[in-house]
């Protein structure tokens, strides 16, 4: 599926391998094996806390499917960074947080305000986000600024014209209070009886984009264009492909997502709060943490949609786990520590295992 | 970029090592102080007020820290490296400092060696792992800035730090923070920031920094120990945050609260690339990261002078890193052009 298979392992077909030493290395090389072990992992050792009573609420399946709604901001936002830094060339997106918090005043606005109706609203916020990428995609691909400083300098601006738009209040009229069904936990039809429900968001927002996505990475030249210039930008040029065009659509398509983001973020909220994507840490830092742990490498090039979903149900679960294994704050406190352990220790893994096997999928 | 130093390479038959020296002051700089002085000129006629030692010697106390930080940030970016974790290191080494203060009421001095070292220590581990690691700077510093802020959100507790005595109230705005009305924290930021310069520019480790940035293996090739040097880079900046850190609690009330260093590595990371440092390694000054960090301030207090909404000021901040950067990019294409 990735583009690169730069070096083949050379002691490989001499050796009679042993079957331990295979599953090491597809746990190393596949990314996707490895994070589904560590989920499994981390069911297990939650579970038999529960069990012995070690955990302040119950860890059990309703638990577990209530805690996805915080997956749906994080795993799109985590698509939003696939797609940008796939393009290569340092790509990134600071701003993620920020058009979250523009566009979610925008939808307030069109939405609580102006009484648009649910769905010109929904187009004019994911709009306004395509937008919002479309200047950091025109100041990356065509002058030239490297993506860091590009969406440092517009994470600055946006975050702050949500807060002059808005006056620094939240809009929270009695339309975006209602809103909050949207995020609402619904039953499965038909199966549903023996599943715990399960919210909304996924459903609407959550699966449409990672499909969108998935058919637009693998499935279009548009994708594969993209692969090509994130693994070797010269060699995408001499190749016919217009870099920039195909650059500025990354993010122009991470702006998209974000405005979307805002959606779920208002309805999970009932409230448009201008400093919603931008509050504490904000959005962009986590985001980009979930994309390096599902196996996008920084460097352009590498990455799929399934690592992101899978190394996102890694991380809802583990937070949702912590947060009944540690008394009030402690839990937030603990799930920064989670968070920054897995990723050194992804990051460390991955390098040992381009050390040893040469490629990484 | 490598291209700066090729191009200021003497000649075959003329070798001048003094030749070899970039100029005293970039473009970028000129820039900078054209724009700081017009925006000073312009604020003096909107704003009386704003030309006047009660005015600008806070800005100047408020513009320490940053430049502090960005002066140890500029050699990590030097070398193509990056540190997002200094917003939690600043948060660890302030809280461990204002905590022990008020436990033991220890003096300036042991107060401020502490602050250092733990900044120190932090940048040891960034280091380490940035340069042993092999692993690219931006995720290395994501992820130990999530573990220094859990660091340092575990030894506030649930509570802010109360009752802070008066120690560094040297580095302060008051009275007490001044000699012959130079605050004492700007001199030792431009003390800094001169010692930075003359290393830079003339100490052989110092232009090692920027072939590391140009080209990691070529240099390497060359004989140049990198990993040491890109180590000992994080572990300044990770010392001047501890310096920064004694600034920042004297500049505060006498609670220190949970939300010191939050987002202090955008600013930093905006000083130094509005600069002129180029985030891609290779070129920089900490002369501009000075400048860079006055602009910030300038706009930031002109803002709230001017009686503009302060959440305006993010904005032109966002314009100036464009601006500064948009400059750069087009004065190094026509350069190489030419």
């Amino acid at each position: 599926m990735t583009t690169t298979a730069l070096k083949q392992p050379d002691t490989a077909p001499q050796r009679k391998e042993s079957l331990g030493y295979r599953a090491v290395r597809m746990l190393l090389t596949q990314r996707i094996a490895l994070l589904g072990l560590l989920t499994v992992a981390v069911l297990a050792v939650m579970v038999s806390l529960n069990s012995a009573g070690a955990l302040s609420g119950s860890y059990d399946a309703d638990y577990l499917a209530a805690a996805l709604i915080s997956a749906v901001p994080l795993a799109m936002l985590g698509l939003a960074e696939l797609m940008v830094i796939l393009s290569g060339r340092g790509g990134i997106d600071l701003s993620v947080g920020a058009i979250v918090s523009l566009c979610g005043i925008v939808f307030g606005y069109s939405y609580g305000v102006w009484n648009l109706g649910l769905f010109l609203s929904i187009l004019i916020t994911a709009a306004a986000g395509a937008l919002c990428g479309a200047l950091n995609g025109f100041l990356v691909a065509y002058i030239g600024f490297p993506p860091l400083i590009a969406t440092l300098a517009t994470f600055y601006a946006f975050k702050s014209l949500a807060l002059i738009i808005s006056g620094q209040k939240p809009i929270s009229t009695v339309q975006i209070q209602d809103f909050f069904s949207a995020a609402q936990s619904v039953e499965i039809p038909l199966i549903g009886q023996n599943l715990p429900n399960i919210p909304l968001g996924i459903f609407t927002f959550l699966i449409p984009t990672a499909a969108l996505v998935w058919v637009l990475l693998n499935r279009t030249t548009f994708g594969r264009r993209l692969f090509a210039l994130g693994t070797n930008d010269v060699a995408a040029a001499w190749a016919g492909v217009d870099t920039r065009s195909n650059r500025m659509t990354a993010y122009v398509i991470s702006g998209l997502i974000s405005g979307l983001v805002a959606i779920v973020t208002v309805a999970q909220f009932a409230s448009a709060r201008p400093d919603a994507g931008v509050s504490g840490n904000g959005m962009a830092l986590p985001a980009i943490t979930i994309a390096v742990l599902g196996g996008v490498a920084i460097t352009g090039g590498i990455g799929r949609v399934s690592g992101i979903l899978l190394a996102t149900l890694l991380v809802v679960w583990l937070n949702a786990g912590i947060l009944l294994a540690f008394a009030g704050n402690e839990g937030t406190q603990f799930q920064l520590l989670a968070l920054g352990l897995l990723l050194i220790g992804a990051s460390l893994l991955n390098n040992l295992t381009r050390k040893k096997f040469g490629v990484l999928n | 970029m490598s291209t700066n130093l090729k191009s200021r390479a003497p000649a075959a038959g003329t070798p001048s090592p003094r030749k070899m020296l970039p100029r005293l002051v970039t473009g970028q700089e000129i820039v900078l102080i054209g724009i700081i002085s017009v925006l000073w000129i312009l604020l003096g006629f909107l704003t009386p007020a704003f030309l006047t030692p009660g005015s600008i010697l806070p800005l100047l106390v408020a513009v320490a820290p940053i430049a502090l930080i960005g002066v140890g940030m500029t050699f990590v970016i030097i070398t193509a490296g990056i540190d997002v974790s200094v917003g939690a290191m600043l948060m660890v080494s302030a809280v461990i400092t204002a905590q022990t203060m008020v436990a033991t009421g220890i003096s300036l001095v042991p107060a401020l060696l502490l602050s250092i070292a733990v900044g120190a220590l932090l940048g040891l581990v960034n280091g380490f792992l940035v340069a042993y690691g092999k692993i690219h700077a931006i995720i290395i510093t994501f992820g130990t800035a999530n573990i220094f802020l859990f660091i340092g959100l575990r030894l506030f507790g649930s509570s802010t730090v109360n009752g802070v005595p008066g120690t560094f109230d040297v580095f302060g705005r008051g009275a007490a923070g001044r000699t012959l009305g130079i605050p004492h924290s700007f001199a030792i930021t431009l003390v800094v920031v001169a010692v930075a310069w003359w290393y830079l520019r003339h100490a052989a480790s110092g232009r090692h920094l920027f072939a590391i940035g140009g080209n990691a293996n070529a240099a390497r090739l060359a004989g140049i120990n990198v990993k040491p040097l890109v180590l000992m880079t994080y572990v300044i900046t990770g010392a001047l945050v501890g310096l920064a850190a004694c600034f920042v609690i004297a500049q505060g009330t006498s609670t220190l609260d949970q939300s010191v260093g939050v987002g202090r590595e955008l600013s930093v990371i905006a000083a130094v690339v509005i600069g002129g440092t180029s985030i891609l390694g290779g070129r920089g000054s900490v002369l501009g990261t000075l400048l860079g960090a006055i602009l910030v301030q300038t706009v930031t207090s002109g803002v709230t002078q001017l009686g503009w909404p302060s959440q305006l000021s993010d904005l032109f901040v966002g314009a100036a890193i464009i601006a500064a950067v948009g400059t750069d990019i087009v004065r190094e294409r026509s350069r190489r052009k030419s």
